[in-house]
Formats: C-alpha cells, sequence, structure tokens
C-alpha cells in the first residue's frame, strides 16, 4: 500500500486567527484535524492541544498495545477504530483540563476528525462538524455526519436541507471536545480500494464550496498536495469567511485498478454521490 | 451601541455613538467630541472600544479625567458611568437600538449566518434539544429492521460458512485474512466487497476490487440492502436477509 498526503491550512480572508489545527503523523499512517472555538484566540490553543493528544495516544498504543483505553470499548469495530476513539477521548478530557485551569482559556473547545490507517483498514472517528469525504469510484460520499444542531434536526426531518442552509444557528454544536467530562465518540471504518482519495475539512471549507466542486477537485488533481492547495484557494476565492483546513490522503495501490476506470467514467459534470451524506 | 452625551450643567450639547471609530474628546477642533473650554488639553482623551468592551484612555492631560469622581488613565466603562472633564460631564448610555452593550463590536453583530465563530449550545439548551430530537427519533426510529439480526445465506459458490450474521460495522467480502465472508478459488479477489452497517441498523454495500451487483444491478455507490437481496460476488450468490 502507498498513501500519498497533501495537506494545508489557511486562516481565510475575514479572521485574523487560525483556530484550526492538523497533524499529519505519516509513521503512523495517522490523520486529525480539529477547528477550535473560545474568545481570545483559546480556539488555536484547544485545537492545538486536541491534535497533540490525539496523536500521542495513537503513537503510545502503538509501542504499548496494552496501556489501557479511555472510555468503553465500542463493539463490532477493529481495536485500531476503538483506541482512536479513546484517543479522541484522551482530547476531550485535555481540553476540558486546560480550559478549567486557565481563567482565560475557559469555555473553549475544539472539534475533531481522526483517519487511521492500518493496511487496507481505514478506522475514522469524529466529534463535532469537521468532516471526513471519500471520493470512491469518482463519487464522493460524506462519510460523517455534523454534530450540530441544524444537521440533527434535518436527519430527525424537523428541518429542510434548505432551511438548514438558511440557518442562523448553523454554527451551533451539539458535541465538541473540552465542554463535558465524557463525549460520545462517532466511528466508522472503511475497506481502502485501489484510486480511494479520503478528504479530511474544517467547516471553512465546506460552508464555501458545494460538494460537487470539492469531488470536481479531488478527481481532476492526481497529486494529494496540489488538491489540498487547489481547495484552499478556491475557498479564499469564494469568500474565505473562516479558516480553511484540509487533508487529503490518496490511497494507490496498483497503477491502474478497476476503480481509476469506473472514476473516468464518471468524470461528468455531477461529481457528487446523488445519495450525500450519512 | 454605547452613546456618549456630553453635558454642561443641564443641557445636551452633543450625542455620539461609538461604533467602530474611537471618539477623541479635546480642545483642538478636529476631535469628534470639542469642549472648548480652557481646562481641557487638546488632545484630552478618547474613547474606543476592545474586544467588546468600552474603554476610555486619558492622553496624560493636565486637569485629568474623571470617572465616578475618581481620577483614570484608562477604566473600562458600563453604562451609567459619569466622565467629568473640567465643567462638562460625559454620560455613558446604551443606545436604544442595540441591547448588546458588553458586546458593542461591529464584528459580534450577527450578520451572515457563515461568518459567526462556532460555538456550543449550553448545557441546558443542549439537553432539551436533545430530549426533544428524542421524542421525534422514535417514530422514526421504530423502522421493524432495528432490533432483527441481518444476515447473508449463501445460494451458490465456494464459501468457508453457509450462513453469516452481521454484527460488524464493517463486513469484508474476500479472500483476504480479515474477511469475514470467506471466498476460495483461484480468480478471487483478496477483498471483493464490503458491507457497513450504519446506525439505524441498515445495511449497505460498497465495491472493492470487484463490482459486486444486487438484484443484477451493478453496485457503483453504496447501495442500500433490503431483505431477500440477492448478492452476486465473484462466483457467489448470497441473499441478505433480517431475521428476528
Amino acid at each position: 500500500m502507498k498513501i500519498d498526503v497533501g495537506a494545508r491550512s489557511d486562516a481565510g480572508r475575514v479572521r485574523e486567527n487560525n483556530e484550526d489545527s492538523f497533524r499529519v503523523a505519516s509513521g503512523v499512517s495517522l490523520f486529525v484535524l480539529s477547528d477550535g472555538m473560545g474568545g481570545q484566540a483559546s480556539g488555536e490553543v484547544a485545537s492545538r492541544l486536541a491534535v497533540d493528544a490525539i496523536v500521542s495516544h495513537c503513537r503510545e498504543a502503538r509501542s504499548n498495545p496494552s496501556s489501557p483505553l479511555v472510555g468503553a470499548s465500542i463493539a463490532g469495530v477493529s481495536e485500531t477504530t476503538n483506541r482512536l476513539a479513546s484517543a479522541i477521548r484522551a482530547a476531550n478530557r485535555v481540553v476540558r483540563a486546560a480550559a478549567q485551569r486557565n481563567e482565560g482559556h475557559h469555555g473553549m473547545g475544539a472539534t475533531a476528525v481522526a483517519a487511521w490507517f492500518t493496511g487496507e483498514r481505514m478506522s475514522l472517528a469524529h466529534v463535532g462538524d469537521s468532516r471526513a469525504y471519500m471520493l470512491r469510484g469518482g463519487l464522493l460520499e460524506q462519510l460523517t455526519k455534523d454534530h450540530s444542531f441544524v444537521a440533527e434536526q434535518v436527519r430527525r426531518g424537523m428541518m429542510t436541507p434548505e432551511e438548514a442552509s438558511a440557518s442562523r444557528m448553523q454554527n451551533v454544536l451539539l458535541r465538541a471536545l473540552g465542554i463535558d467530562s465524557e463525549v460520545d465518540v462517532d466511528v466508522d471504518e472503511e475497506l481502502l480500494t485501489d484510486g480511494d482519495t479520503l478528504l479530511l475539512c474544517s467547516d471553512g471549507l465546506t460552508h464555501e464550496l458545494p460538494d460537487a466542486q470539492i469531488a470536481a477537485v479531488l478527481r481532476d488533481t492526481s497529486d494529494a498536495q496540489e488538491a489540498a492547495t487547489r481547495l484552499i484557494d478556491l475557498a479564499n476565492e469564494a469568500g474565505g469567511r473562516d479558516n480553511v483546513t484540509v487533508i487529503v490522503v490518496r490511497h494507490v495501490s496498483k497503477p491502474v485498478g478497476v476503480f481509476a476506470r469506473i472514476g473516468r467514467w464518471f468524470k461528468g459534470p455531477n461529481g457528487s454521490s446523488p445519495k450525500g451524506g450519512r | 451601541m454605547p452613546k456618549l452625551v456630553l453635558k454642561f450643567e443641564n443641557s445636551i450639547l452633543k450625542e455620539e455613538v461609538v461604533g467602530s471609530k474611537e471618539v477623541s474628546i479635546g480642545r483642538s477642533p478636529d476631535n469628534i467630541i470639542m469642549i472648548d473650554n480652557p481646562a481641557v488639553s487638546h488632545y484630552h482623551a478618547r474613547v474606543f472600544t476592545e474586544e467588546g468592551r468600552l474603554m476610555l484612555e486619558d492622553f496624560g492631560s493636565l486637569n485629568g479625567t474623571f470617572v465616578n469622581g475618581q481620577r483614570v488613565k484608562m477604566v473600562t466603562l458600563k453604562p451609567g458611568d459619569s466622565i467629568a472633564i473640567g465643567k462638562h460631564t460625559i454620560i455613558v448610555m446604551e443606545s436604544r437600538e442595540d441591547t448588546g452593550f458588553a458586546t458593542a463590536g461591529q464584528a459580534m453583530k450577527p450578520a451572515a449566518p457563515k461568518i459567526e465563530e462556532t460555538m456550543m449550545l449550553d448545557t441546558k439548551e443542549r439537553r432539551e434539544f436533545l430530549q426533544k430530537v428524542a421524542a421525534v427519533g422514535e417514530s422514526a426510529q421504530l423502522a421493524p429492521e432495528r432490533l432483527k439480526v441481518a444476515t447473508l445465506v449463501v445460494r451458490k459458490g465456494r464459501t468457508d460458512r453457509s450462513e453469516y450474521v452481521l454484527t460488524d460495522k464493517l463486513t469484508v467480502v474476500g479472500k483476504s485474512a480479515m474477511a469475514t465472508v470467506k471466498l476460495k478459488g483461484w480468480f478471487t479477489p483478496k477483498v471483493a466487497a464490503q458491507i457497513h452497517r450504519r446506525e439505524d441498523n441498515s445495511y449497505y454495500i460498497g465495491a472493492a476490487d470487484k463490482l459486486p451487483s444486487v438484484n443484477g444491478q451493478p453496485v457503483l455507490h453504496p447501495t442500500k440492502l433490503e431483505s431477500g437481496d440477492i448478492i452476486r460476488i465473484a462466483d457467489i450468490e448470497v441473499e441478505f436477509i433480517y431475521r428476528d
């Protein structure tokens, strides 16, 4: 297995601070992104603490697989996936402790989305509204569901997607790191196939660009770093109203696999998966 | 937004709203609040907002600036404060069209939804909301599949077992060691298909190194499985069934 990784973060065109943080831990094939919140630059602190805690928890587990899990084990998923969820719970504690210790950091919090590749498998875990997408066979699918006030109402049929995109509550989260003593982590697993492209991003990207445009960039740019740079540039051209961070991970095992071929058939104008997110 | 009201004895001389621009106070005519009195320095003081707070700074004036009777250099102002400069008084007031005095900065005003800072619903609001959606969700999630067990029954082809109960989030079909549904045979791919369990206990099949088909239709994107669906992967045929 070979992976090609590209990543970039930008403050955008309006905000002075960049409260997003990311880590690419290539040695362990771990990719982590976090979007911080909180006044007086504490969002920056929260997101940096979060990504660092997640990476160090996973690294430690690699060298000592019997190190204890934070929180309860989730049934029906792999050890790696459980470890990743544990790392996010550990990060929750770290951010919360820092928020309580320092008055200036009171109320700070962060989202987290993390992907861990082990062989042909990918473990995914997240809290908040930073997203993971998978481009597979030319189609883009949202792998994560936002833990936000409006997204939850759309899922329950209490609000239409149109109402949601016009809502003033779009920025309101239902889950984040650093807020409560425990946090519920959503996990997922994917089997990687040739040409699969994973995108982790903060909401600064998805608020500026529609899924179809994101899909087009990921399809048409073979170099992962070039794709990451292009996505940031487009988000800034569209307004750059928020910090924007992307990590693009492309899984390449064979020169031309069945998916690369299917991908070419699908290079139509509509790149977004008709099924949308889940 | 906060407002400064300049008074001399009982008459109001001027009203000035403090927006994003600072309000300079002094005897010189280029000040925003000009006080023509020899006891006032040419550039005496300024009022400005910083991080949502209203601030007053005295520029080291000869006769000083007093807030509620105390001589000050730099202070945070609140509504009702009385600033004395010479014989003039400036009263700090809230202007009626905006109640958010403490968050007076322009940036804090709700503008387009996208520009707002990410925030968390507070604990009480969150609890109430989650109770509300839980009530709505109950009916939506009463689908019969919820309590049933998804099973793959092999109808055709060589596999290591005749039935597989799907309990994992991800079930791999193929020759690979990590596959749950183990396929045999020379030309069988290592990973032929993957089946995902989603939160509502629904199952979706997706492609891997081979394109599986469901009821004869190739699976080009994750496809929801219904009880009775016939899945064809490489040389085998399995039926997806929900059991009680």
